[in-house]
């Protein structure tokens, strides 16, 4: 799995917004220097952020499903460990449901899932990770990350607007994609699309940023779309009540909060 | 007509149905709740059926499962203050009731920024096993976990009062429950189980119903659990102090019978659960003091024990999830135990030794679900086999097959006695 698609993913799915100052376009050609820019600019704007998101999944039948939840994130460390909280309001089966993520640069996150109806806090074995995001076609790992050292960074070229890259995992075992390639915008340094390859050289997944906002100062993604190209589903998000610099306090990302959601962060922001 | 109330409410909610199922547009038309709307109420409508495939000789009915629950849930918030409410309201075929079974009615509030209390019904569950309890001395529904009604029903609500204090370093929690609350255990109602004193599996009429404590303050139970998280490693120190949570002992009484009660318990226990290799590891030691029968000579009170737990959990495959557990419950002062017992034939055996297997299959999606979770024991030769498949329609419509096939060498053990109880049941729910 590539950091990248995590990079990507996490940051079209949450809070995604550049590291750079200006928007003035870059002109790289090193794809490990790209890749630490974009990783920085979709996962690590600000230093923490609140987003409420809603997902409808629609499989090739057209058949709709929707989740809805609030995403608070802190970073330890630009660049590396970071902090994931996840509150989920629908559907009804999940609400109260939260997911606590201790994303890691150097080893396995940490994960923890609270079910209500049970008062039980499990834990995620870090092996499970490119499974469905509760029923999306975002996987988990698309929620919580992985580190860019896991894949091998080729740069491509640069259009007028976009470095394209492509990226091979180091170790392909526990990935389903041969290679991806990404489309990283030259100014805002937000991955904008990536295309997912198989074996046979069929690209098979895509995920696209449908739409970007400046919020807090931070190109952000306030919406994108995850298409499963061989089944013809898809998962389309939305983000909105974006904050960033919130001042999270480190205890908002414990066990605590699993039992005892933080209200006074989940809540919207009044202004 | 045993069952025509049940059928009564099944057809009315069919005939109501299809305008629900009908009502799914477009769904980003859904506003992201903008405007205060005051209480959002949730929870779902099931319809549930169950069917042993042996007759029970000792029992009427062949139906395990045969119910109606409509669930209601919401939560009112002030500031950091909440009230929360879960309920359902059911009609249960099987023994002829309306039911309303409070889950939750809780008050909770912050006492300062490091306390949280919750005070009134409520589910508790701590400890790191799965399916199998050491330190989680809360109560479980023992039937609703052998009817196959859904897996929250394992765990049981209690009158408690919940005091949290997240003290930096470690964390800590503090449960009083005023009045003793038992696990909810076999009494010959829907199963039939084995009595000590008979000597053979029974389904007493009237239910057989066991002896509690006094509903005093001297008989509260307390648990309290120390916790914290280092670089990812879950740490646990437990105690309790009340009473075995099934009725386990005996009480001679005046007359002439010995009736099952409930022995006092003291309870200290230590767990850690950790990340290892490519799955999550877990550990659990419990020491059951049993308060009335230290010695192990009382044949009425179960001895002490020593209990252990170590699992493990991973994915092998994708989608596919598996966990393995290996329990060991040893019996202290055996001997005295053997010496005194009233029925050697019925003694447990001084080490018990359960493995478990947790087998979970999901779709890519998470449309299906099918699982099989095995309890066995090889030193009680007894074993338990809990397959499910669960389809998830839509947001709104799911269906769970399953069955829970029980037996044993000897129909005195705990999962021998209910070899008559295996089931196959189904249930289809609407959540809303």
């Amino acid at each position: 799995m590539t950091r990248q698609r995590i990079l990507l993913t996490l940051g079209v799915l949450f809070l995604v917004g550049t590291g750079s100052s200006g928007l003035a376009q870059s002109n790289l050609e090193d794809a490990d220097a790209i890749v630490a820019r974009a990783n920085l600019a979709a996962y690590y704007a600000g230093a923490d952020g609140r987003s409420e998101v809603r997902m409808i999944i629609a499989d090739a039948q057209g058949r709709q499903q929707r989740r809805q939840f609030t995403v608070l994130r802190s970073d330890v460390e630009d660049g590396g460990d970071q902090k994931f909280l996840v509150s989920f309001s629908q559907p009804s089966d999940v609400r109260g449901t939260v997911f606590l993520v201790h994303k890691h640069a150097d080893r396995d996150d940490d994960r923890w899932l609270y079910l209500p109806g049970l008062d039980l806090v499990k834990r995620i074995s870090a092996g499970d990770k490119r499974t469905s995001f509760v029923g999306a076609h975002y996987f988990y790992e698309d929620v919580s990350g992985r580190s860019p050292s896991e894949d091998l960074h080729r740069f491509v070229e640069a259009t007028e607007t976009h470095y394209v890259l492509e990226h091979e995992p180091r170790e392909d075992a526990d990935v389903e994609f041969h290679r991806y390639v990404t489309w990283i915008d030259r100014s805002t340094f937000l991955p904008t699309k990536i295309e997912y390859h198989n074996e046979a050289g069929q690209i098979y997944r895509r995920v696209e940023v449908l739409a970007v906002e400046k919020i807090d100062g931070n190109p952000t993604v306030t919406a994108s779309r995850v298409s499963d190209l061989l089944s013809g589903g898809q998962t389309d998000m939305q983000f909105r009540y974006i904050k960033y610099d919130l001042g999270l306090p480190a205890e908002v990302f414990t066990e605590r909060s699993l039992r005892n959601p933080p209200r006074q962060w989940l809540q919207r922001p009044t202004d | 007509m045993k069952y025509r109330v049940l059928l009564v409410l099944l057809a009315s909610w069919f005939l109501l149905a299809p305008s629900v199922l009908t009502a799914q547009e477009d769904l980003w038309e859904d506003d992201w709740g903008d405007q205060d709307e005051g209480l959002v109420w949730t929870g779902f409508v099931e319809a549930g059926f169950g069917t042993r495939w042996d007759a029970d000789p000792r029992l009427e009915d062949g139906e395990t499962l045969a119910e109606l629950t409509v669930r209601s849930e919401t939560e009112k918030q002030f500031g950091d203050r909440a009230i929360a409410w879960s309920g359902d309201l059911a009609y249960d075929a099987v023994e002829e009731e309306w039911r309303l079974a409070v889950r939750e009615l809780s008050f909770s509030t912050s006492l300062g920024p490091k306390v949280e209390l919750r005070l009134g019904r409520q589910v508790q569950t701590w400890g790191t096993g799965d399916l199998v309890f050491l330190n989680d001395l809360f109560p479980k529904d023992f039937v609703s976990f052998f009817a196959g009604r859904d897996d929250e029903y394992l765990k049981s609500p209690a009158d408690s009062v919940r005091l949290t204090a997240y003290l930096g370093k470690v964390n800590l929690d503090l449960v009083w429950t005023p009045v003793f609350t038992p696990d909810v255990y076999l009494t010959g109602e829907r199963f039939s189980f084995f009595s000590g004193p008979a000597g053979r599996l029974v389904a007493p009429r009237p239910p057989a119903a066991a002896i509690e404590p006094a509903r005093t303050f001297e008989q509260a139970e307390f648990a309290l659990r120390l916790f914290r998280t280092v670089r990812g490693r879950e740490l646990a120190l437990y105690g309790y102090h009340g009473f075995f949570k099934g009725p386990s002992a005996l009480l001679e009484t005046a007359s002439t019978s010995l009736l099952p009660t409930f022995a006092p318990l003291n309870s200290w226990g230590a767990s850690l659960r950790q990340s290892a290799g490519v799955g999550v590891l877990h550990a659990e030691l419990a020491y059951y003091d049993s308060i009335d029968d230290r010695d192990g000579d009382d044949p009425l009170v179960p001895n002490d024990q020593l209990r252990t737990l170590v699992g493990y959990e991973w994915e092998a495959r994708k989608g596919v999830t598996v966990g393995l557990q290996y329990a060991l419950d040893w019996t202290l002062d055996y001997r005295a135990l053997r010496r005194n017992s009233r029925d050697q034939r019925f003694d447990p055996d001084e080490v018990r030794h359960l493995l478990t297997n947790r087998l979970t299959y999901r779709s890519s999606l998470g449309r299906y679900t099918v699982s099989l979770f095995t309890f066995y024991s090889p030193s009680d030769q007894d074993y338990y086999f809990r397959p499910s498949l669960h389809y998830r329609h839509n947001d709104q419509w799911s269906l769970t097959l399953g069955a829970s096939v029980l037996g044993g060498q000897d129909p005195f053990t705990f999962f021998g006695q209910l070899e008559d109880a295996s089931n196959a049941y189904l249930r289809l729910r609407f959540s809303y």
